[in-house]
């Protein structure tokens, strides 16, 4: 157990309590961007570089797009 | 291994169920959902981690004298985190469906939305009237 897989440890436990936490859901997509940023790095210190790769595309683009894409598609109908 | 990442992979686990169960906005559930999804990732590559053996990227054809960590959960952790989008984008088209239907995103049955002011809501019960009235 190197430092800094304790340091990502931590850094995801937080993120998942911020995410949680925002109860805006346009915020909530944003700073969902920064716990998959945290996710990368651990799944890099675990030694997974494959899926940090797959989970950089997916958090940072694939799911916060559709989350804007939904939430856009029910604001321009009100 | 030492217990901090099963230990991380609960936390994550019971943080997003909290946030499901006290969520008043349907696209906030589903983030939380995605929150409990991340759980799994971290289950996962705990099982196959093993201290101080290399990734399991061979650029030789055959493997180190190091080692690898275990590459089967990598694989299952890549499937993981690709149907994991997916299913939560199927949840969202359903979210979708449920707003054009009632024409309100929060879980606040019994009350109405606008009752509640101190629950930001931004879809009250005017969306729904006008979308009730627009029907024949």
């Amino acid at each position: 157990m190197i430092p800094l897989q304790v340091v990502a440890i931590v850094l995801v436990g937080l993120g998942g309590l911020a995410v949680v936490a925002a109860r805006d859901p346009l915020r909530q997509a944003l700073v969902l961007g920064v716990y998959g940023l945290t996710l990368v790095i651990l799944f890099v210190v675990l030694q997974a570089p494959d899926v940090a790769l797959s989970e950089l595309v997916v958090s940072t683009v694939a799911f916060p797009f559709i989350l804007f894409t939904a939430l856009a598609k029910m604001r321009d109908r009100e | 291994m030492s217990f901090l990442p099963y230990a991380l992979a609960a936390w994550l686990f019971f943080v997003g169920l909290y946030g499901i169960v006290t969520s008043r906005h349907l696209v906030h559930l589903v983030v939380c959902l995605g929150v409990m999804q991340s759980s799994t990732y971290v289950l996962l590559l705990a099982i196959g981690y093993r201290t101080g053996k290399k990734a399991p990227i061979f650029t030789s054809g055959v493997p180190t004298k190091v080692g690898a960590v275990d590459p089967v959960v990598q694989a299952l952790t890549l499937t993981d985190v690709v149907v994991s989008v997916v299913a939560s984008a199927l949840i969202l088209a359903l979210v979708i469906e449920i707003w054009k239907r009632s024409g309100k995103l929060c879980r606040c049955s019994a009350p109405p939305c606008s009752a509640q002011p101190a629950i930001s809501c931004p879809h009250g019960s005017t969306t729904s009237s006008r979308l009730r009235s627009r029907q024949p």
